[in-house]
């Protein structure tokens, strides 16, 4: 039994596993950090985020000091589950950690 | 004073919840219909929302004017069982001070609750956000018995602070920041003292404003005491005190079955801002909501200490009243907007902690650390609600302020000092079926108005020369951020004015997307002193920018000294023709920008909403450029080359974390943030001074 848990995730009740909800890749296992069976890059800031001014230091892109964009993708087909703007080295986050074992009580899953 | 001390009551803010129920309400719900239930709470609404209506209509400052405002009708304890608002917070923390005025002023000799009272209060320890933020209120007595209160709290865009504008960015404490007014009665047997509102003037560099704002309050809340007594006079005063009290046991009941449905877990994230006043500079917020059973518990651990000598603290309780900003419009949108909702919510705030403002450190840009909060209630709560229901799983609107701030003399020789009120036209967020709305209003204040510009030019010395959608104002996503304003804004008829800027995000984005959808771009304030602008409006046939997609375009004909400026800019003179561009953006994106439905490019290309460099690079729509006609077999074919290289480029999580954690930002960046990456790691809290006993 699937729950769809994000736009992109869902998790396998019976094998405790996280999965892409398009093409039903596992992400490894629905107790631990679904990032860690995702595919990562750290994406150049200009390709996401055009400057449109060149040689200040304010531009609408953002200034990777403070930033860098990361990406996530689905190892099989390549989706993107999700992104974090994080400062340089600051380490990716734990956003969703869900007690399975309420969760397979609530679906009634043994 | 014999009830208290002189110093700050830091029992009476712990009171965000309902009061224990009193004898007296517990008899007084006996016997109320459930009919008679429905009805009172429809009627009471309606009359708090005469009451949101008659401040806007009478008040003078800008957030007045545009709905900036919280009506609501508290029991005689306290509790807000009534709001009518699209601020939400202020609502809920109006009633820390009527908790206060009960708690220290209604038994006190000196002073009293007593029919015909008016009180007014601003101190953000007990209002929870800012000097700015100012409410009135009244109790409502039926002979003598005391009935209930109900007030007004609204921004009043100045406090006579040490910079103009309501916010004070080199704020070092909280002497900087102006007014800071603990309840006080400003009214009796009906009539206003003259004496304090002449208090009021000399410390406001805008008296007019702070004046009519404070008797517009008053006037609104006369017309609902008139409508309340009414009430009272045809189902007695045991029934509006009983009902009053029910509407808040009912609230919370169904906030705890609410919470109860959902999928228990921790849901986490941390947020960065980039400046800490006038100088930038990286802190963290950081977000845990814990959800277990019907209970949700906000921790707060791991955030950035207080900053002892800058103004970007808050106090906790300033941070639950956003919370209730996100409850009420968006996880409890189907539940009344009272206090009886924080039944269902526990928090934890670290000791010494820039979310937990202690002493007398400044908080005069506590709006910015809340609504950097908020949105990390809206990203928790969109991951919490998706499983049960996806609607409700919504990206954040636009956090980052990027509020103009002006004081002087205006073109009637009189004195202003206040915001502009673009605020409230920034985009929501993009939801999971369908963009965010195009200018829909500020997150916290979802019912308002910016304004024509015509108003705002009416009374204050500046020529808008535009403001219109900048499509690189929004997160780009498979639904896009809905897109905030750009501003293009003229010093006209006066020979100077003061302005500035007031907000955050110009080097980290203020506003991210959700689940994969990209943040909002950084804005700041482009200005130009000696600008030529006045001479190529004179001239007929020149080609002066009409958007700020055009100020930054290689045709912009304007000349000057150009600065850019970060979006948290102290005031400083402007002089007539000098200009200002700023972006009061717009929402984070949702999803996966190349799941975007081509067709939806194309027609944000041909209306301005995006622009080809998106379409192309962001959203890899492959179309005719003159037509717009979409090429859809070399679109689909281009959409899975960029998956293709996004698995080619991507690397396994310890490979990547590998290299990822040596990184870290300049020294000179993180001097206010703790230690990196978490900043409690080796912080040792201060001791800080309590209040005193005397």
């Amino acid at each position: 039994m699937k729950i769809r848990i994000t736009e992109y995730l869902d998790i396998d009740l019976a094998a405790e596993t996280w999965c892409c909800h398009g093409c039903g890749q596992k992400f490894g296992n629905a107790r631990d950090n679904y990032k860690k069976g995702l595919l990562i890059a750290e994406r150049p800031l200009e390709e996401v985020h055009q400057p449109l001014v060149t040689g200040e230091q304010f531009s609408f892109k953002p200034d990777p000091d403070y930033c860098r964009l990361i990406e996530l993708y689905c190892p099989n087909c390549g989706a993107l589950i999700d992104n974090e703007y994080l400062p340089p080295g600051h380490p990716l986050t734990h956003d969703i950690e869900l007690d399975i074992d309420a969760l397979k009580r609530k679906h009634g899953v043994c | 004073m014999t009830s208290s001390y002189y110093g700050r009551d830091e029992e009476v803010v712990q009171r965000l919840r309902p009061e224990p129920m009193t004898a007296e309400e517990e008899a007084a719900q006996a016997g109320i219909e459930d009919i008679d239930f429905d009805i009172f709470r429809h009627k009471m609404h309606m009359i708090a929302l005469e009451g949101k209506e008659t401040t806007m209509k009478l008040g003078a400052s800008t957030a007045m004017r545009w709905g900036d405002v919280a009506f609501g009708i508290f029991t005689a304890q306290g509790d807000l069982a009534i709001c009518a608002t699209g601020i939400y917070h202020h609502a809920v923390l109006g009633q820390i001070p009527i908790k206060y005025i009960v708690k220290h002023w209604r038994d006190e000799p000196s002073v009293g609750v007593r029919d015909g009272d008016a009180f007014f209060y601003n101190d953000p320890y007990y209002g929870g956000v800012h000097a700015a933020d100012m409410g009135l209120a009244i109790p409502v007595f039926a002979g003598n018995r005391l009935i209930c209160f109900v007030g007004a709290a609204v921004h009043t865009g100045e406090c006579g602070g040490t910079e103009p504008g309501g916010t004070v960015q080199n704020a070092k404490s909280k002497y900087y920041e102006g007014l800071q007014m603990p309840p006080i009665k400003v009214g009796e047997k009906y009539a206003l003292r003259e004496d304090l509102l002449n208090m009021f003037a000399a410390m406001n560099r805008d008296p007019r404003t702070m004046i009519l704002d404070l008797k517009a309050r008053l006037a609104a809340a006369r017309i609902v005491q008139r409508r309340i007594l009414a009430l009272v006079n045809e189902k007695g005063a045991d029934f509006v005190i009983g009902a009053l009290r029910r509407v808040l046991k009912v609230t919370g009941e169904a906030a705890r079955q609410k919470v109860a449905a959902l999928n228990d877990g921790v849901y986490r994230q941390p947020r960065f801002l980039d400046m800490v006043g006038s100088e930038p500079g990286l802190t963290r917020i950081n977000l845990t909501v814990i959800k277990k059973g019907d209970r949700l518990t906000l921790d707060l651990t791991g955030s950035s200490p207080m900053l002892h000598d800058k103004p970007l603290n808050s106090f906790f309780q300033g941070l639950i009243g956003l919370a209730m900003v996100y409850f009420c419009g968006w996880f409890f949108h189907d539940l009344p907007a009272n206090n009886g909702l924080l039944e269902a919510v526990d928090w934890k705030f670290p000791d010494d902690s820039l979310v937990n403002a202690k002493g007398e450190v400044s908080t005069s840009l506590a709006p910015v650390v809340q609504s950097y909060f908020a949105h990390a209630m809206f990203l928790c709560g969109a991951r919490m609600v998706y499983s049960n229901d996806p609607k409700r799983a919504v990206a954040a609107w636009f956090s980052g302020f990027a509020i103009p701030i002006y004081a002087g003399i205006n073109q009637a020789g009189e004195p202003v000092a206040d915001i502009t009120p673009e605020i409230n036209a920034t985009g929501a967020g993009g939801r999971s079926d369908m963009d965010g709305v195009d200018g829909a209003g500020a997150f916290f204040a979802t019912v308002s108005d910016c304004s024509d510009v015509e108003a705002t030019e009416a009374d204050r010395p500046v020529v808008y020369l535009f403001r219109n959608f900048f499509n690189g104002s929004y997160g780009h996503g498979k639904y896009r951020g809905g897109a905030g304003a750009g501003v293009g804004l003229m010093v006209h008829h006066v020979p100077w004015l003061a302005m500035g800027s007031m907000g955050a995000g110009a080097h980290f984005p203020s506003t991210l997307g959700l689940f994969g959808g990209n943040a909002v771009p950084p804005t700041f304030v482009q200005t130009v002193d000696g600008s030529n602008m006045k001479a190529l409006m004179r001239a007929n046939d020149s080609p002066i920018a009409r958007s700020l997609a055009e100020v930054y375009s290689a045709m912009n004909p304007e000349q000057g000294d150009r600065k850019f400026n970060d979006i948290d800019m102290v005031v400083r003179p402007r002089l007539n023709g000098d200009t200002s561009y700023i972006s009061v953006s717009g929402g984070g994106g949702y999803g996966d920008p190349l799941e975007r439905e081509p067709a939806a490019v194309l027609r944000d290309l041909k209306f301005g909403r995006t622009t080809a460099w998106a379409a192309q690079n962001i959203y890899h729509v492959v179309y005719d450029p003159d037509s717009l006609r979409l090429d859809e077999a070399a679109t689909i074919a281009r959409r899975q080359d960029v998956r293709q290289r996004r698995i080619a480029r991507g690397r396994p999580y310890e490979e990547f974390m590998a290299d990822w954690r040596k990184l870290t930002p300049p020294k000179d960046i993180l001097k206010y943030y703790g230690s990196y990456p978490d900043p409690e790691a080796g912080f040792a809290p201060q001791a800080l001074p309590k209040a005193v006993n005397m």
